[in-house]
């Protein structure tokens, strides 16, 4: 013989569970219809080209090492992380093109992304903001695996990568690189890519990775 | 007597580099020799630019070393070398060798990390980008080579003299020479450089790369035995005139190190 009690908290349970049954089907429906709600008023048209604007690329060149500055005309974006992706990109683009001076296997997306962070605070210093910063560029394996090994094309590679940073964001003042996402010892066997490069020490055109003496 | 002592990485351990020292001992000069890669890791390939087979650069880098540390060794020059095989070493090991073959070298050193490449002309000569810094009883591990960086400047301008007096097919074609023979010729540069950075010694690192025309068309390749030679005698060379300056400069310490 079964207790009423328990007839009647067998009951209450069945109850409570039908109702929240009947809840979570509703909410899903009003969250689908949310979703496409916010598709139908997805822009139909395509962002308008970004004027051109110009540019200063540091191109680098093997056969004495030192770089030189380009001024291009440039369609840039406004936002500032996909501007410095874009011009690094452009900067690549000129590397794998036949006849470069520095020429580099090009790879359809080289950059998957740039992030621009305030510059980290350094040990010793004052606390006060510095203005600098801090970008954090993401290039892809296939880049990085294709590039050419050696000392002087690798350097250079990173050193035109900072000064076309530096030229055309003056507010970016250290660079990281990242490949994949993660982190990566050296670019193709050689340049470090475990340090913080600083835009200001790095190569100008005028103080090259390698000069013909 | 040692001047700097790079920690082990790491370690703030007073032992390691000023105790420990195994080939090297004495007032001797020694060289050290860093036939970069190795085992696993074959660095780039290097010797197929004129259609020829393409070679690891380990294998390139491993041979300049041997004929290198021969030469010194028949003028009676002390040679440490990274390698002697087709082995792995990490940059940390590379630079734990050569500073504890050097610890002691009341007579001088220079460390030399050799490298090739399919990329470029001529003989790239680099020296670490870190900024010179005063030397202590410690320094950090990975920029210990900052209180040498004045002297692997000095030694950087020795190597270049040096290559200035070799001939070689293709030579010279930076200069204007349109052809025929002229010297190797040769790049001066400043870059970051794992294991070298961590040497407490003066440091270089030489990149052997082809001997191009002014249309970029490769003369000489790496694989040249001739281009070999050269660049070998001209090291040999640039290491005996170095040893002699560092005599001349200190007779009484040997060239102590800064």
């Amino acid at each position: 013989m079964i207790p009423r009690y328990q007839k009647i908290v067998v009951l209450v349970l069945l109850v409570v569970s039908i109702a929240m049954a009947a809840v979570l089907v509703r909410l899903r429906e009003r969250a689908h219809d949310r979703l496409l709600k916010g598709e139908d008023l997805a822009p139909t048209s395509a962002p308008a080209v970004a004027p051109a604007v110009q540019a200063s690329l540091v191109v680098a060149n093997d056969q004495d090492g030192t770089m030189i500055t380009e001024s291009q005309s440039l369609p840039l974006p406004a936002d500032g992380e996909a501007r410095a992706r874009a011009l690094i990109e452009k900067l690549l683009e000129l590397y794998a093109e036949p006849g470069s001076t520095h020429p580099v296997p090009g790879v359809p997306r080289a950059v998957l992304q740039v992030f621009l962070m305030p510059q980290p605070q350094t040990q010793g210093k004052s606390d006060a903001p510095s203005g600098g910063q801090l970008a954090v560029v993401d290039l892809a394996g296939d880049f990085a695996d294709g590039h050419p090994s050696g000392i002087q094309t690798e350097a250079l590679t990173i050193e035109s990568i900072c000064s076309t940073l530096r030229a055309n964001l003056p507010q970016v003042a250290e660079v990281r690189f990242l490949v994949d996402g993660q982190p990566r010892a050296t670019l193709a066997g050689h340049a470090d890519l475990t340090r913080t490069y600083l835009t200001l020490e790095t190569t100008s055109p005028d103080t090259a990775a390698g000069a013909t003496p | 007597m040692l001047a700097a002592a790079a920690l082990l990485p790491g370690s703030w351990n007073l032992a390691g580099i000023a105790q420990a020292n195994g080939a090297a001992t004495g007032q001797k000069f020694i060289v050290v020799l860093d036939a970069a890669h190795g085992g696993d890791d074959g660095g780039g390939q290097v010797g197929a630019a004129n259609g020829g087979t393409a070679v690891a650069e380990k294998n390139i880098t491993l041979a300049l070393s041997v004929r290198l540390r021969s030469l010194l060794t028949a003028r009676g020059i002390a040679v440490v070398t990274t390698r002697e095989g087709n082995v792995s070493l990490a940059s940390d090991a590379r630079a734990q060798i050569a500073n504890r073959a050097t610890a002691n070298s009341g007579g001088g050193a220079a460390c030399f990390s050799l490298h090739a490449s399919e990329s470029g002309t001529g003989v790239h000569i680099f020296v670490s980008s870190l900024a010179p810094a005063a030397t202590g009883r410690f320094l950090p591990w990975k920029t210990a080579q900052s209180a040498f960086v004045a002297r692997s400047l000095k030694l950087a301008g020795t190597i270049n003299a040096a290559l200035e007096h070799t001939s070689i097919d293709g030579g010279g074609a930076n200069s204007g020479a349109a052809s025929g023979s002229g010297p190797i010729p040769a790049t001066l540069g400043r870059a970051t450089l794992p294991g070298v950075d961590s040497m407490t010694c003066p440091a270089v690192a030489i990149e052997m790369a082809p001997i191009r025309g002014t249309d970029r068309k490769v003369i000489t390749d790496v694989t040249d035995p001739d281009y070999q030679t050269q660049l070998v005698e001209a090291l040999a060379a640039a290491i005996l005139e170095w040893k002699t300056d560092l005599e001349t400069e200190s007779p009484k310490a040997g060239g102590s190190q800064p």
